[in-house]
């Protein structure tokens, strides 16, 4: 049974490195960093209690906002899709993407108080 | 739907209040000193001839004369004018009435008077020039009179104008025909406002209904016809008229005067007045009810009768006394209501004037109080132990000595009082409103009440336990001084009589009690107000660590695309792509200035200026990437 695990896992290792394009891995480093940060106030926010409410709520928020537009870059930017994204180029990608961020980043400061 | 409901309910009550509600009689009248008031305000001195008529006529219909006859009569000679018709109508009114004052008529006086009386005059112009052509003995053509007035009733159909009309017709000759006039008196009538059943009287006020009254009457005597008013508009009428008891013209107290002395001395109505002399109260040392019998002047009846209908105790409804005659004696009605040996309390009589068959309002409902003088007897102290093994200590006390000896009761005994009210004269036993046990602390002037019942055979008994009365005492244990208060509104002689001196001792004396009562009004300790306490933090260390903690990934971020080799050799140095990254940059700088300084708007503000800018510029920036992508391809 755990053979079978380690062996998937293995393999999808190996056909990360070799089958994605950079730009997609830089995109992954990216959505990696993000996902480490959520996690880190989620452990902060469990281990001391959740004194300013408001202030752990815009971080996790942020982080998992980001997360998921970041995850919609990746999706729209990926040549292998390019099917169902006929009417958005990739700069299009980018700019919607930084569009949302700057609504995202308006609201987090907003709650953060 | 609620309207109908309401106008049901209304004639409901209505109905019933119709149903049960007896004859009306008057609220107002004048009483004497009301009528020396209203002659001091009409002896007044007067200056034209106007106050001159008021006074005298009006001092003349209540009796009275102006104080000096002589002087008033060279006063209206004095200020006559022979051409007006006004002055001619004061003076000749006024010297009518002072005995032996006679005007000077002269030729063209008649011929004046005569000219007036036309359908061209006003009404009031032709009751001036009539009255004066009859004071002064002048002959005058009634029925041409008559035709005037009718003529202008119809064009002045105001209230004054039919009034004085009225007025007029009481000086015409008897044969003349006032069938027509006379029915003015109930069209009049009818325009009377009803105020709460009690009152009738003119929107015009105090004097045109005054003025009515005593036209209507005038007339109805002038042409011996009762005049069309119920009984009850009569006294309604009475109400209205001398409710005012001071008045505030010389016209006004005139009209006031003329209306009292036809409502007093008319052939068809007298209201009849019974009032008491004195409290409508008898009792052993005051046994007769004395009752005055008089109009509304307060002049007495000459030929009256008063007998009790029927006199009903209130609280039993037993009747006491039916058709008893009263006595006269020196002008005032006497009963001796003591002789039919009532018990006290209070009755209602109802009384019948009777001798004249003018009164009106003749049944009169009184209400006459029955007092007494009430003993106290059979008084039996004693202090009773709870369990009862041990006897009781009786000691009586007669009234109005105190016991010898002080009663001593502490948490197992109960302090009793026993005794019995009766009544003085009788030896009825009595059960008066307020019986109340009153004992007073002389050392800390504490004062406790407690209220005595009878039983069922009127035996008055009092018991403190003093275990459970010991919060009303304070726990004050000491000597306490009795009382018994006895009162009621048909008692002589209340009681207060200081009985016996009781000890009373209670178990978990505190002695602050005493204080407390001091202390009510003292300023109460002051209340510290307890701010909202700050919520814990965690220490400083823990979350610098933690701050760390996060801000690591991101060099986690920069070595892992350091190693997938991303760089920025493609950076091309055109002027929208720099300004594209400057703008960018100033975006999260102003998204730190937001979190530290600015308000939600100002940053939207800055936002909108600034993010146009990098829009516009990362636009370009974009679409030059794009044709060198796909050029490239």
């Amino acid at each position: 049974m755990s053979n079978s695990v380690i062996s998937v896992i293995s393999r999808f290792l190996e056909e990360y490195t070799t089958k994605t394009s950079n730009k997609l891995k830089v995109v992954d480093a990216y959505l990696f960093y993000i996902l480490l940060t959520g996690a880190l106030q989620f452990l902060y926010c469990l281990l001391v209690g959740t004194f300013p409410f408001n202030s752990f709520l815009a971080g996790f928020i942020s982080c998992v906002g980001a997360f998921i537009l970041g995850v919609c870059l990746r999706i729209q930017i990926n040549p292998d899709n390019k099917g169902d994204f006929l009417t958005i180029s990739q700069e299009r990608a980018f700019a919607d993407f930084l569009l949302a961020h700057t609504v995202l980043h308006l609201v987090v400061i907003n709650f953060i108080g | 739907m609620w309207k109908l409901t309401l106008a049901g309910v209304f004639c409901l009550v209505l109905l019933t209040v119709a149903l049960g509600a007896q004859a009306l009689t008057p609220s107002h009248h004048l009483s004497l000193s009301d009528v020396d008031r209203l002659k001091g305000l009409l002896s007044q001195p007067f200056t034209d001839l106007a106050s001159a008529y008021y006074s005298i006529v009006g001092l003349s219909k209540l009796g009275a004369s102006v104080a000096d006859e002589n002087d008033a009569c060279q006063f209206l000679k004095a200020q006559l004018d022979p051409m007006s018709v006004d002055s001619l109508f004061f003076a000749a009114e006024a010297s009518q009435a002072i005995a032996d004052c006679e005007m000077p008529v002269f030729n063209e006086t008649r011929d004046i008077l005569l000219a007036a009386v036309s359908e061209d005059s006003t009404v009031t112009q032709i009751f001036r020039a009539v009255s004066a052509l009859s004071s002064l003995g002048l002959p005058l053509a009634s029925q041409e009179v008559v035709a005037a007035l009718v003529a202008r009733i119809a064009k002045e159909d105001n209230v004054l104008a039919i009034t004085t009309a009225l007025q007029t017709a009481t000086r015409l000759s008897q044969q003349a025909e006032l069938g027509g006039i006379l029915e003015e008196i109930e069209d009049l009538a009818a325009r009377l406002d009803d105020l709460g059943g009690v009152y009738l009287q003119f929107e015009e006020g105090l004097e045109a209904t005054a003025l009515f009254v005593t036209a209507a009457y005038t007339l109805s005597d002038h042409a011996d016809t009762e005049p069309p008013l119920k009984e009850d508009q009569v006294i309604q009428l009475v109400n209205s008229v001398f409710s005012k008891k001071s008045w505030d013209s010389r016209s006004e107290a005139f009209s006031v005067a003329c209306a009292a002395a036809a409502l007093s001395s008319n052939r068809f109505h007298v209201p009849v007045i019974v009032s008491t002399q004195g409290p409508a109260t008898v009792s052993h040392s005051q046994p007769i009810l004395h009752l005055l019998v008089t109009d509304i002047l307060s002049n007495p009846l000459a030929s009256a009768n008063l007998l009790v209908e029927s006199a009903q105790a209130v609280a039993s409804k037993s009747v006491v006394l039916s058709q008893a005659p009263f006595s006269l004696r020196n002008g005032i009605f006497e009963l001796n209501f003591m002789a039919s040996q009532p018990a006290s309390g209070y009755y209602q009589f109802t009384v019948a004037v009777t001798g004249d068959s003018r009164l009106v309002a003749n049944q009169v409902e009184l209400k006459v109080k029955v007092s007494t003088e009430v003993a106290v007897t059979n008084m039996d102290l004693s202090v009773v132990d709870k369990d009862q093994s041990i006897g009781t200590k009786t000691s009586r006390v007669d009234y109005p000595f105190k016991a010898k000896g002080s009663f001593t009761a502490d948490s197992h005994q109960n302090f009793a009082m026993n005794f019995q009210l009766v009544d003085a004269n009788t030896g009825v036993e009595l059960t008066p409103h307020q019986t109340f046990v009153r004992f007073h602390n002389q050392k800390t002037g504490q004062e406790v009440v407690f209220v005595a019942e009878p039983d069922s055979k009127n035996l008055y008994k009092f018991e403190l336990d003093t275990a459970e009365r010991k919060s009303e005492f304070d726990s004050m244990s000491g000597t306490y001084v009795l009382h018994l208060i006895v009162g009621d509104a048909t008692l002589e002689n209340p009681i207060l009589w200081n009985v016996a001196d009781v000890v009373l001792k209670f178990l978990d004396e505190e002695a602050p009690a005493a204080i407390q009562s001091k202390t009510l009004y003292m300023p109460k300790p002051d209340i510290q107000h307890l701010f909202r306490e700050p919520e814990k933090k965690p220490p400083t260390v823990v979350s610098n660590t933690f701050t760390a903690l996060v801000l690591s990934p991101f060099l986690l971020l920069l070595i892992l695309w350091f190693k997938l080799g991303a760089n920025i050799s493609n950076f091309s140095l055109s002027p929208s792509s720099v300004l594209f990254h400057v703008g960018h940059a100033c975006m999260l700088g102003l998204m730190y200035v937001y979190w530290t300084h600015l308000n939600m708007f100002q940053t939207l503000k800055y936002l909108a200026i600034i993010g146009s800018l990098t829009f516009l510029a990362g636009n370009r920036m974009l679409a030059q990437k794009a044709v060198k992508r796909l050029a490239s391809k």
